[in-house]
């Protein structure tokens, strides 16, 4: 459905998109994980013609993307992640307006409307005027007039930014079902959880760059780490963190002063070896937990960085 | 496409018409200016207007023989619009030294030595006028009685000899006498107008992915470029309109300020004058590098400096522009608007009128055609 060969993308000296590809199938909730300015905006942005780039080559439903493909457009909706309504129309006047640059048929756009306004659970607030709004419901709205005409692919940038978590759960569930009902979608974010929640397959970007792309298993499944422990206690002196860190299938052992942090091997029993050793050097520990890795350990082990750095 | 066209257009109208800036800016402000006007011109036309001067004439002494002077007073005294005096007869000089003191009257003229004289407490404007009235009645009369005595066969003939006929007659180009009051009022109409910059520039900057995340969003829907210019340039200029229709007759029934025999040429002017403003916002609108604000600032600073132009802060501004630098006259879309309402007001000719018309159309074909083949196919370097 998406097709993006070696796209390049410069500001001036800095590259955007360096030699960027995409291949995204139908039917897929494909999302674009990367921190601040790792350049998924600009992809979108580029995919959709809006923005000029230096290099590469972009192709929606097998055709090459320009701005001048208005079949391609009319199967597109787009949710930015800036709120794009009018503050002087109702809920309901903004989800037609934009339904209207899609469908021409005012009986079928009002049924869209409506549905719409089901979908993003609107219904109540229909003549109220954004200002009016809370700031979850007006992302909701900005959801509703991207989709209002029933897209086959959804590009969705950051949709849950400064959104309370009731309607950040609503938008991401309203994903999910807009999926169902046959639509792709590409979904851009950097909130992790949000990411691997949602996505059928994730590509990691960093510098206008693919770091890694899979689905949440397969990106776990290329490093090392399987296992994540963590120990709460009071003190550990430096020899024992230095004998830990030799136990085997231990990748990396830290200490943060209340809790020492350790990644494991997959599969692997070292658990039961820190705490023997623990035990046998006198520490009286706390709380044990043990946790599969995150896409944050991903991208950390990739770059040497934290996705929110 | 005409319900696509309809629906843009008709939601595009309710935007304007539910937004307080168009209210403030296109009607409450120029209302308040208009009526701002209208009270300072009153007070200035009431201070011009030549007041009737109380007077009074002492008869004790004045000789039986010159019933000239009294016919002559009371002949000025009598009411209507040439009255110059309002004059009282007294018997005793006492009394109008009385009247003098007590302020009723600005001056009193009493016989002394068989002539009359004039006595005044104070210098003022009515006071000379007096004084020139008197000056003026004893210099006829001595003209008149030296005549008699030198050429007494002349005495029929005196009456044409002192009187004030003019042998040039003033021919007027109009039914209205010029004036340079009604051009402030004009020049506001013109600013309203040129604000309309406003709605040419929200037009074409909310297509604009790089100005406003709307025109992003319709920027990537299928609906083609010159259908969403011209849904949203008829809804910006039919508000535009409104405005100035509305402002236009609030002006002429309210104010009661004069736009020459028919109202419809004026209607006209405001139409044409709102297109040009709605055309120069669309071409403010065009640099790709240029933030909103920036945008904004530049048609309200030149929206300002071409009303400067045409005369609505200072009279007379745009004749001196007219004469020392006419091509800037003409390329000034404010003085051609005002300029047009000063020829449907002043001539009974409609070709200057004309003429300021086409000028305006030409400027805002010429901005309108540019504005789209800049924007036609805008993709953008950075957003």
């Amino acid at each position: 459905m998406i097709e993006v060969k070696n796209l390049v993308k410069r500001y001036g000296d800095l590259i955007a998109l360096d030699h960027f590809n995409l291949n995204v199938r139908s039917g897929e909730i494909f999302g674009l994980l990367g921190p601040n300015g790792s350049g998924k905006t600009t992809a979108i942005n580029c995919m959709l013609s809006l923005l000029k780039y230096d290099k590469g080559e972009i192709r929606l439903f097998g055709e090459p993307m320009t701005p001048n493909n208005y079949r391609s457009k009319q199967k597109i909706g787009v949710v930015m992640q800036n709120v794009a309504v009018f503050n002087e129309l109702t809920v309901y006047e903004n989800i037609d307006y934009f339904c209207g640059l899609y469908v021409n048929d005012k009986r079928k756009r009002k049924e869209l409307v409506e549905e719409a306004l089901r979908f993003a659970g609107l219904e109540d607030f229909r003549k109220f005027i954004p200002k009016k709004l809370s700031g979850g419901l007006l992302r909701r709205l900005n959801i509703a007039c991207g989709i209002a005409h029933k897209p086959e692919l959804i590009f969705l940038d950051e949709p849950t930014v400064a959104v309370d978590p009731q309607s950040r759960n609503n938008i991401l569930e309203g994903i999910k079902k807009l999926n169902r009902e046959g639509a792709t979608i590409i979904y851009t974010s950097h909130y992790m959880e949000e990411v691997e929640q949602l996505c059928t397959r994730i590509m990691i970007m960093d510098k206008g760059k693919e770091i890694a792309t899979g689905t949440k298993e397969e990106l776990k499944a290329m490093i090392r780490t399987g296992e994540k422990l963590t120990v709460e206690l009071f003190d550990l002196p430096e020899p024992l963190l230095s004998e830990i860190r030799r136990v085997k299938d231990v990748i990396q052992a830290s200490f943060d002063g209340e809790k020492l942090s350790v990644n494991c091997k997959t599969g692997s029993h070292a658990m039961i070896s820190i705490l023997d050793l623990l035990r046998q050097n006198g520490m009286h520990f706390g709380r044990v937990y043990s946790e599969p890795p995150t896409l944050n350990d991903v991208f950390l082990e990739i770059t040497g960085k934290q996705l929110r750095d | 496409m005409i319900f696509m066209m309809w629906n843009l257009f008709s939601r595009n109208l309710l935007c304007h018409l539910r937004s307080k800036e168009f209210f403030i800016w296109m009607l409450i402000f120029p209302i308040m200016l208009a009526t701002l006007f209208y009270f300072t011109f009153s007070s200035l036309d009431q201070a011009d207007q030549l007041q009737v001067i109380p007077i009074a004439v002492v008869e004790e002494g004045m000789p039986e023989e010159d019933s000239a002077f009294s016919d002559t007073v009371r002949s000025l005294s009598e009411k209507g619009d040439e009255q110059l005096f309002q004059t009282q007869f007294i018997s005793e000089e006492e009394k109008a030294r009385q009247l003098l003191k007590d302020g009723e009257i600005d001056g009193y003229i009493q016989y002394e030595n068989g002539k009359p004289g004039l006595v005044v407490r104070e210098d003022g404007l009515n006071q000379t006028i007096i004084k020139s009235f008197l000056d003026q009645y004893l210099q006829t009369k001595s003209s008149m009685e030296n005549i008699l005595q030198e050429n007494p066969q002349l005495a029929e003939r005196l009456p044409s000899l002192f009187s004030r006929e003019t042998v040039t007659e003033e021919i007027s180009l109009s039914q209205n006498a010029p004036t340079s009051k009604v051009n402030y009022f004009y020049a506001l109409l013109a600013m309203v107008c040129m604000y309309g910059g406003m709605q040419g520039l929200n037009v074409v900057s909310f297509l604009q992915s790089n100005l406003s995340a709307i025109g992003a969003r319709k920027t990537v829907s299928p609906a083609k470029r010159w259908k969403l210019i011209f849904a949203d340039l008829s809804a910006g200029v039919t508000v535009q309109w409104l405005a100035i229709i509305l402002v236009i007759l609030f002006i002429r029934f309210i104010l009661q300020v004069d736009f020459g025999p028919q109202l419809l040429p004026a209607f006209l002017t405001g139409i044409v004058g709102s297109l040009t403003g709605v055309s120069f916002g669309m071409l403010v609108s065009v640099p790709k590098r240029l933030k909103y604000s920036a945008k904004t600032a530049l048609v309200v600073a030149v929206t300002m400096v071409f009303c400067f132009f045409a005369g609505l802060m200072t009279s007379g501004i745009n004749y001196l522009v007219e004469q020392k630098a006419p091509v800037l006259a003409w390329i000034n879309p404010a003085a051609r608007i005002v300029d047009a309402f000063y020829c449907l007001y002043y001539y009974d000719t409609y070709y200057q009128f004309f003429l300021n018309i086409a000028v305006l159309l030409a400027m805002s074909l010429v901005m309108f055609g540019i504005t789209i083949f800049s924007i036609r196919r805008q993709r953008h370097e950075s957003l």
